[in-house]
Order: structure tokens, then sequence, then C-alpha cells
């Protein structure tokens, strides 16, 4: 047969080539999202280096090579099966289901110092690959939390062994996965970016498009479709990617010449994987999409601007802050000055209302920018900050008491101004509320010029919108 | 209360404007937008030239900054280097913005800038870089630019 080697199938164009000629990336496309298919063993011979195909047991098709399979027992894999590695570096796995109705295979490549397989070296990939399939069994498992397969009854134990405690197996032998189960996987994972190991995974065959060298299954992908649905299939092959993923990390561990190459075949597509997961349960921030991150960045933004810039003052605050009549000293040495915020002159004798800094500005002027923050004009210095003890400053009554208050007009600042300013800044805007002042309050003290703690404000809710 | 120190203003900087630095209404009608014409400062890559500057006024001002923006194509790393020319001034943001703070005070600033561009504010990452590491090559572009737009 001219198909020497294995045959690659890629899944973002449906194309087919030999893995030989063309290596694992898609030469049409130039996609990395491809699988090797296998190929019956007859041509092992001709294709002695770089080791193709290997002999899958398919005259027993429901031995279970899992069964017996212990992840962790790393030189079992080595020695005690030879068969499936052959030392070159690559081992074939085939589980059908007892009950025949699909089967799955997956070969592992493990990289052995320079021995001039072709495994294209892609330093960033493995990690990739092996994230992704992460991030897509955590999407999957997240999405239910019980996830059953139910034709998948002879599962080792031992394969599972890895994270007994959090995941549980059903009465019938289903799995039930649980929300704990993913991020243990996800921590432990972790661990294992940093070696390479590689391995394919899938349902085999996947697309009744592609070609499908596997005779029964394809029988029983339809009946296997129409029970679970293609979403579930893409479940099963994620299952199994999480689970050589696992596998190899941790049963795999350096083997000798150097250290393994992580490729996970069947690792689907990064950003899908990232917007599943994501999609799940969006906390606000979490996005997978371009246009979600601007969304998200200009709402930060927005945020921050809101956040950093003082918080606006609660009316009676402002309505209780001293008033004065200009006097000589006020006007200062050139005996004339005019309100910062309007800029008109201000006359000898002319009411003015005085900050706590000492500042002073017509109460109308003053009252429209503290109705919008909380500060100075002039020196920013906040209004209700200075007055009196920490403790008191959300009793507004402790300013008339306050050294810098003139004694002249030492309280009942509101019927004073009532005569001078339109009803409407009585009630100034839509900051009015007495919960809300308190909430301001509070928070204004937390965040005096606090960037990050205004946007924890704004954003937990600090209540001075 | 804002047309009023608006209008203030407008008469103080005409009457007085301060050096490099002309105002007038960009529409008699409407006291909200400026047009400014700012001379390149001496010394800097954009002495000679004369650059457009849009100034806008919120309904809100005093209490809501203007906003500051480059009609003239300018290579500088503080303002942005497509059609908004937007300048960014830090006194312009909205938790740095006194009302005590002048128009006038405002376009010294922008002005200055020009003299003296601050790259780790910049919103023109590539020119702030250049104007850190090559500044020979960035007098020579800014130079060219001004010759090119702001030399009509």
């Amino acid at each position: 047969m001219a198909d020497v080697g294995d045959r690659m199938f890629c899944h973002a164009c449906g194309g087919v080539w030999l893995r030989r000629d063309h290596g694992l990336e898609c030469p049409h496309c130039h996609s990395e999202f491809t699988e090797i298919i296998e190929i019956p063993p007859d041509t092992e011979e001709e294709v002695p280096d770089p080791p193709t195909s290997v002999p899958e047991d398919r005259s027993a098709p429901p031995r279970n090579p899992w069964a017996d399979h212990n992840p962790w027992d790393h030189d079992n894999m080595n020695t005690d099966t030879p068969d499936w590695g052959s030392g070159n570096g690559f081992r074939h796995h085939t589980y059908r289901s007892p009950d025949g109705r699909f089967t799955f295979s997956s070969t592992t490549y493990t990289r052995r110092g320079s021995s001039g397989q072709q495994m294209p070296v892609d330093p960033l990939m493995p990690m990739v690959r092996g994230l992704d399939t992460i991030f897509h069994g955590l999407a999957d498992t997240y999405r239910q939390t019980e996830y059953r397969q139910p034709n998948e009854r002879d599962s080792s134990p031992g394969l599972w062994r890895t994270d007994r405690q959090n995941q549980g197996f059903g009465p019938n032998g289903s799995r039930i996965y649980s929300t704990s189960f993913d991020i243990d996987m996800n921590t432990r994972s972790n661990g294992g970016v940093g070696s390479e190991f590689h391995t394919t995974g899938g349902l085999h065959p996947r697309d009744a498009d592609g070609p499908q060298p596997m005779g029964t299954p394809l029988r029983t992908l339809g009946e296997y479709v129409l029970s679970l649905g293609c979403g579930e299939i893409e479940k099963v092959t994620d299952l199994y990617s999480i689970l050589e993923l696992f596998r190899a990390d941790f049963g795999n561990n350096g083997p000798p010449g150097g250290g393994p190459g992580v490729r996970v075949m069947t690792g689907p597509n990064p950003i899908a994987i990232l917007s599943t997961l994501l999609n799940l349960d969006r906390h606000g921030d979490a996005v997978y999409s371009q246009e979600e991150l601007d969304r998200v960045i200009s709402q930060l933004i927005d945020q921050n601007a809101r956040g950093t810039a003082p918080p606006p003052a609660a009316p009676n605050e402002i309505q209780s802050l001293p008033k004065k009549k200009v006097d000589q000293e006020m006007l200062g040495s050139e005996g004339k000055a005019e309100c910062s915020i309007c800029m008109d002159p201000v006359e000898l004798g002319t009411e003015v209302t005085v900050l706590p800094c000492k500042h002073w500005f017509h109460y109308n002027c003053i009252e429209m920018w503290l109705s919008q923050h909380n500060t100075c004009p002039h020196c920013r210095r906040g209004i209700n900050i200075p007055a009196g003890p920490e403790g008191s400053s959300d009793n507004p009554v402790v300013i008339n008491s306050s050294p810098e208050t003139s004694p002249r007009r030492p309280s009942g600042a509101a019927p004073e101004h009532s005569g001078q300013s339109p009803p409407r800044w009585n009630g100034p805007g839509p900051e009015t509320g007495g919960q809300e002042q308190d909430q301001g309050q509070s928070s204004r003290n937390d965040n005096q010029g606090g960037g990050f703690a205004g946007w924890v404000r704004s954003h937990f809710g600090g209540g001075n919108q | 209360m804002g047309s009023k120190r608006i209008a203030k203003e407008l008469a103080e900087l005409t009457e007085s404007p301060p050096e490099g630095i002309t105002v007038e209404l960009a529409n008699e009608s409407d006291i909200y937008q400026w047009k400014v014409y700012m001379d390149g400062p001496e010394g800097s890559p954009y002495h000679n030239g004369r650059f457009l500057v849009k100034l806008s006024l919120p309904t809100e001002y005093p209490f809501k900054p203007p906003s500051v923006s480059f009609g003239t194509k300018i290579y500088h790393p503080n303002v942005t280097n497509d059609d908004k020319g937007s300048m960014c001034l830090g006194m312009l943001r909205a938790d740095e913005w006194k009302p005590s703070s002048k128009i006038a005070a405002v376009l010294e600033f922008a002005r200055q800038l020009l003299v003296e561009p601050m790259p780790d504010d910049a919103v023109e990452g590539r020119i702030a870089e250049q104007y850190k590491n090559d500044r020979a090559r960035y007098d020579e572009i800014a130079r060219e630019w001004t010759r090119k737009y702001a030399m009509a």
C-alpha cells in the first residue's frame, strides 16, 4: 500500500495528508489542530525511521489497555508493556467500550534525545496545547458539573486514582465530575506544563466527513451521535484529552535521554476553549473576544475616572460650611479679590463660604463644585477631613465648632443662604439621600486620593453615584 | 455662570494673550468652541510652525475640564497621531481638574508641552520611545512634520 506511515487529518480544513511528507501541521491551512489517523500496521517495516505507526491490537477489541494501566507506575509502562512503546517513543492505546459502541485510541509520542523523529519543534506549542486541553476540559466539566458517560463502564479505577476524593463514580459506573475536580486538575497540571509530553487522544473517528480508518466505530458513531448529540462527542474527546494529559504528565515522567515532548494533538483552539470556559459564568470582567475586552477596559477606565475623582459632598455638608463676609484681610494686599470659580470680583462685605482650608468662594459657586467633588477647588483639601477629630467627620456639625470657623455665623447656615440661593440648591443633585451620605462619607475617608480604592469602591458599590 | 466666566476669560486672553498664543471663537455664536493658534516655541522642533489647537469647553465649565486637540498634524508623544489629534494633559483629567484653573493656564501648559514632551505620560508610545532613545531622529521627524503641516 502506498500509504506509508500515518495519515494526518486536519480538523480545521478537513484535509488529509501523509505525516511523513508534511509533518504534523496541516499543509493546506497550516492549522495545528490535526490528528494522526491510525493506519493498520502492515507498513511498519517499510518505515523504520521515523516510526510512524505502531501495531494496534485490533484483533481483540474488548481488550482495554486502560484497565490494567497504572498511570503512576512509570516503570510498568516502559518495561511491562514494551509492545506499546517498543522504545521508539511511540505508544499507541486503543480503548473500545465493552459494548463496542465507541472506540478510543491514542498515540503517545515521547521524544527521546536526538532520535531523529520528525517532531516539529515548537517550544510554545506543547504548553499551549496542554493548557488547551485543560481549559477545554475545565469548560466542559464546569458546564456540566455532573457529567455522565454511560458507555464507559469499565474505566479503570486506577486511572482515576488521581483525584478520587473529588471525583465520584455513579452507582452504575458512570463518572461524575465535580468542579473541584477540575480545579484540582488544573493545579496539578500547572506543575506539569514545564515538562514536555505528547499525547494524542480522541474518540475515533470523530469527523464523519474525514477518512474513517476504523470501520466498526463508524457505525456506532452514528448511534453515539443519536444518543448524545455532537457536543457530547466533543466532551468525550476532551475527557480523554485530559486523561491523556494527566497520564502522560504523571505516568511518563522523565524518560531516559531527554525531556518528553508534549503534544496533545486533539487540543482544540485555545480561543474557543477560553471562550467556552469564560462564557460559562461570566463574572463581570471575564472576556473571550476583543470586543468584550474593549468593553471591559473602557468600563474600567470609566470607573477609574469616576473613582479617582473625589466623590460629591453631601448637601448638608455643603450647607453647613461656615459663611463669612469678606473683610479687608481676606482681600489681601491688593485690596481686591475674585471668586476663583466664577472669577467675578468679590467686594468687601460680600458673604462667601469658607472651606476648612480657608479658601473661600461664593456659596453658589462652591455649592456647585462640592456637589460634584468634596474637595477645595483650589488646593484639593477635602472639606470634611481637617475640620475635627477623625471620628466626627460624619457629623457635619463639627465643622461649625472647628477653629477656622468665623464666630460670626457659627450655625444656621441653611436659613442664611436660602435667602440668596435659588431653591434648587437646597436639595441639589441626585446625591441626596441619607443612606448614601453615610456611605459616601465612609468611602470618602477611605478613598482620599486612592485610585485603586476608588476602583474598588466603584466596583463594589461604594454608593457615590 | 459658566458662559460668563468663559466670556471673561476670552476677553482676557484676547486682550493680553500669552506668548505665542492667539485665541478666537470658532464660531461667533458658540462660546464653547475656541480656535487657538499656537506658535511652535523656540528651541523646539515645532519652532516656526503655527498649530491650530481646538479648545472645547463643556457646558459645565469650569466644573468640568476643557478638552484640547490639535487641528494641525503634529509629531508629539502626547498628541494622538490621528484625525482627532487629542492632547493628553494631566491637568485636564477629571480627577486633576480644578475649577480655579484658567484656560490661559491650560493653553500655556499645552504650549510648554511642545517644548518638553512628557514621554512617560504619552499617548503615542512609539514616539515617546523615540523621544527618549533617539532624540535626534525625533527632532528630525517633528521638524519635518512641522514644515509639512504647520507652515502653510
